[in-house]
């Protein structure tokens, strides 16, 4: 599974080149890599190791940094929770110098915590929060400059509650994921539903979902295994006496 | 008016005197003439070198013979070749020297020893190049002893590019023509190798932390600093090592040992070297890069980029942290000729085992913090045997285990209780407990005891993280700003994400950590039950919050979702990504499953996700459904280990002496000696005549002592 986080299918020879190479870090690549980032906000892909690239090019060139990449990375690493890519983005985010060149003001300093804040709710499972969070109308400038753009943002969101509820459960309410998903209208979460492929029950009250590795369990008591070799030596002893 | 002269200068060179008259006179004459100055300036810059030479041949004088002679053998030594003369010199002599001559004050200066150099019939260039290697012992001793100033970086940081660039980039001897560089023909010991890029990083790193600190600049240096800003810059360091890594083309040579390993005749490891490149051969750039590659991953953990620095272990990783048959044995460096200092496993895997943690990768860290603790542990008991030579650098590796050991701790502490992983070194986890107990016990218990502890460990065991740019200091306006800034104005509108390296990646690591907090007090609850209603649950957890604070009581459907959302975050943590996956052996009916091994995956960054925790749970709309799974009583293992130490006890009695004595005290022999056995005591039996039997084995059936009697 890390597999396909290290190298996407959808990563094209030439990032995987840069990426892996010493090419990354040269500021002149930048461009191919932010444009790479803009491919995947299009359609709905996702390259944890090409946006770090990204970001550690801005570390050490400054004057390279763009703070709508940064956002639009942060945002798309939002959709990989539980996995730490949110944490490693915001690792490579260094200090700012003051007065920097930007032509207009930098939204940075005040969406980082409003992502972070966003971030946590996801890593603790705190779904309804996290939409009632995400819809109110602080989240305005985020919503209209940012998450608009990124096809999809919504539904990665969703795919994260997905993994969590699969795992966690074999039957579940249909108000209960309604509010997880933020999918109000029972039409729509019944498409939502047949779309992955679950069942509802006969009074459309609870949803059922397949069983995988994770929400079967069984008492497992784990037995030593003796081997023959381990045990020529007391064979032997007993042999000879 | 000329001053009298207020002592003779007779005695000293005319040219000397005369400039020391010159000297004087301006005083005398300030201010008077300016044409004077310009007059005598030139004069003075004519004897200048004349005055420096006197100054160090007098500072030459004062070196001590010792000194002198060691410098000379030392030049002689590098200009043979000779190894182990090299090693002794570096290992031992320059040590000692230091702590007798130099504990206080720096080595002398190598203009000053540059004259003793000229007996040896060395060319220019092999003086050159001592120069340049002493300089990296003397800048080392003085950024370890003493308190390195602005000029010193700045030279170390000259130096150290002139080593790589004389090793990297050195033109190919006279009879080639071409213009390819060529290697080196140099020898070193490897500890000095590695002690050359550790150190390396270590400047960069104290030079990067020393540069953040604007307010405490001098004026002086805050010019030096707008002026050099190529000087230790990130891009250097990382091009020095990533030029090394490709000049000795580390990764291609262990990816063709591999090979060859899997091959019926396998060829030398020299033969497989020759065959990669010329500078392959050399073990002296073997060696670098194979450091290299170690001293990138340091780099990078320090700039924040955990990823990248799992990433160029690639090859070096599986070599060095085992996991496949192609693993490190500390012998295995006669098999693959690359080198195995104590000091680079304890720090490679430090940094390895950091990365894990970082990326949440729990079970990884902890496997690779064991490794390395059960490897320092053996070589603490060796030490008292073998005597190791620096104590300094005991000293070093001493501090980077005992954060190693802080790192186990968090890490153990993470992974919740009862997993599989946290059985796996006892030794370990009681030498933890032993040192910190008290905090290992706070962060367990979870709650926000537990992020207090947390905190204290990580500023502890975390490395020196540094800012990879550095402040503005070639933009006076910028600068200006910064030294101005008002320190209460920084804390009122300070942006939660705090800029110092050190305390973001501390936010982080408690965010995740944070989030497991409440997690252990919901596993005990679980632990009771085999199936629970939420509803019940939630009650569980109201009444501990309503214990804990004095919060009104939550409403009863928000606490059964704030209880339900927990339990998917206690799932969610109970899987983690892992490199060794164990492979589960076949299920039968009886639900027994038994482990038939493990399987590891390639590079330090696969894994495949597996499950750290033995109690599992599922949610059926409203009940939770809970299986523990147990490890069987392993008896196998415990019969297994008495049987053959009873057996070896039993033929060491038979192989032993009889025991003389009169015949008449045998008689009392077998009550005696059974009720020594049975009464347990390990004292030899010394009433048969004053022969001491070596102390029994106590054997709960007194087998050892009866069947001794009887053979008797």
């Amino acid at each position: 599974m890390a597999a396909s986080w290290i190298t996407p299918p959808t990563r094209t020879e030439l990032i995987e080149n840069l990426v892996s190479g010493v090419d990354r870090y040269n500021p002149s690549n930048v461009g191919i890599l932010e444009d790479y980032l803009y491919h995947q906000i299009r359609s709905q892909e996702y390259d944890c190791l090409a946006n770090l690239a990204i970001l550690k090019l801005y570390q050490f060139n400054p004057d390279l940094y763009n703070p709508d990449v940064v956002i639009n990375i942060l945002i798309k690493a939002l959709g990989a929770s539980p996995l730490p890519d949110f944490n490693l983005c915001i690792s490579l985010l260094d200090e700012r110098p003051p007065n920097a060149s930007l032509d207009e003001p930098d939204p940075l300093p005040v969406l980082l915590p409003v992502l972070h804040g966003l971030h946590h709710l996801l890593y603790r499972c705190r779904f309804p929060a996290f939409w009632r969070a995400y819809r109110s109308d602080q989240l305005e400038s985020l919503r209209d400059n940012y998450t608009v753009e990124c096809a999809g943002f919504e539904d990665s969101i969703r795919e994260v509650v997905i993994r969590a509820v699969k795992s966690t459960f074999t039957r579940i309410g249909t108000d209960r994921l309604g509010l997880y998903l933020d999918l109000d209208s029972p039409e729509e979460l019944k498409s939502y539903i047949d779309k992955l492929g679950w069942t509802l029950n006969s009074e459309g009250t609870v949803v059922n979902i397949p069983a995988n590795l994770d929400n079967q369990i069984e008492a497992v008591v784990v037995q030593e295994s003796i081997k023959l070799p381990q045990l020529t030596k007391v064979i032997a002893q007993a042999a000879r006496s | 008016m000329s001053r009298p002269t207020l002592w003779s200068t007779a005695d000293m060179d005319d040219d000397l005197a005369d400039a020391v008259d010159a000297e004087l006179s301006i005083y005398a004459q300030q201010g008077q003439n300016p044409a004077i100055y310009d007059q005598l300036g030139a004069q003075i810059e004519q004897l200048e070198p004349l005055l420096a030479i006197q100054q160090h041949m007098a500072a030459l004088a004062a070196v001590p013979d010792v000194v002198k002679s060691f410098i000379v053998s030392f030049h002689q030594a590098i200009l043979n070749r000779d190894l182990p003369s090299i090693t002794m010199f570096y290992t031992t002599t320059f040590p000692k020297l230091t702590d007798r001559f130099y504990s206080r004050a720096e080595w002398p200066e190598p203009e000053i020893i540059a004259p003793l150099l000229s007996s040896n019939n060395a060319t220019e260039d092999q003086v050159h190049i001592f120069l340049v290697l002493y300089r990296d012992l003397y800048y080392r001793h003085v950024y370890s002893r003493l308190q390195p100033n602005i000029d010193d970086r700045f030279h170390s940081y000259e130096n150290s590019c002139e080593l790589f660039n004389y090793l990297l980039n050195s033109p190919s001897s006279a009879n080639d023509e071409s213009d390819e560089p060529a290697p080196v023909d140099l020898v070193l010991p490897e500890q000095w190798l590695w002690d050359i890029i550790d150190e390396f990083i270590y400047q960069f790193q104290v030079f990067c932390s020393w540069r953040s600190k604007v307010k405490s600049k001098t004026d002086d240096e805050l010019m030096m600093l707008a002026d050099g800003t190529g000087v230790w810059s990130s891009y250097s360091v990382l091009n020095v090592l990533y030029s090394l890594i490709q000049k000795s083309k580390i990764n291609e040579y262990i990816v063709a040992l591999k090979e060859e390993q899997g091959k019926e005749n396998p060829r030398p490891a020299e033969e497989v070297a020759q065959s990669i490149s010329p500078y392959t051969a050399l073990p002296l750039y073997r060696t670098l890069g194979y450091f290299s590659v170690l001293g990138l991953l340091r780099v990078h953990v320090l700039l924040g980029d955990f990823t990248l620095g799992l990433k160029v272990m690639d090859q070096v990783g599986e070599f060095l942290l085992g996991g496949s048959s192609f693993g490190a044995k500390t012998n295995k460096s006669s098999f693959t000729a690359l080198p195995t200092l104590p000091a680079t496993h304890i720090s490679t895997h430090y940094y390895v085992g950091f990365c894990y943690m970082m990326l949440c990768r729990y079970p990884d860290a902890i496997r690779t913090f064991v490794t390395v603790l059960n490897f320092f542990q053996r070589m603490q008991r060796m030490r008292n045997y073998s005597g190791y030579e620096r104590k300094d650098q005991y000293d070093q590796i001493a501090k980077t285990a005992d954060r190693t050991l802080a790192l186990y701790a968090m890490c153990h502490s993470l992974v919740l209780p009862g997993s599989p992983f946290t059985r796996l070194d006892d030794n370990i986890t009681n030498s933890a407990k032993e040192r910190y107990g008290d905090q290992m016990g706070r962060m367990s218990r979870g709650g926000s005891d537990a992020l207090v502890a947390f905190e204290e460990l990580f500023l502890y065991a975390c490395p020196k993280f540094i800012n990879a740019n550095s402040p503005p200091y070639d933009d006076p306006e910028a600068i200006a700003l910064l030294l101005n800034a008002d320190p209460a104005d920084a804390a009122e509108g300070s942006s939660p994400i705090p800029t110092d390296p050190t305390h973001r990646h501390l936010r982080l690591f408690l965010a995740s950590a944070g989030a497991q907090s409440p997690l252990p007090t919901l596993r005990s609850f679980l632990h009771l039950y085999t199936s629970l209603t939420t509803e019940k649950l939630s009650s569980f957890l109201d009444l501990v919050k309503v214990n804990e604070s004095d919060k009104e009581a939550v409403e009863d459907a928000e606490a059964e979702e704030e209880a339900i959302q927990e339990m998917m975050v206690l799932k969610q943590s109970s899987k983690s990504l892992s490199r060794i996956v164990p492979v589960q052996g076949k299920v039968d009916k009886g639900n027994d499953a038994s482990s038939t091994g493990v399987r590891a995956q390639g590079s330090l960054l696969a894994g495949e996700m597996i499950s750290t925790s033995d109690l599992n749970f599922v949610i059926d709309d409203n009940t939770i459904h809970i299986a523990e799974s147990t490890v069987g009583r392993r008896y196998a293992g415990w019969f297994i280990k008495n049987t053959e130490r009873s057996q070896r006890v039993l033929d060491e009695i038979r192989g032993s002496p009889l025991p003389r004595g009169k015949i008449g005290q045998k008689q009392h022999v077998p009550g005696a000696v059974t009720s020594g056995a049975d009464a347990g005591a390990p004292a030899g039996s010394t009433d048969i005549s004053g022969h001491k039997k070596p102390p029994t084995k106590t054997v709960a059936w007194g087998g050892a002592g009866t069947r001794a009697t009887v053979d008797v």
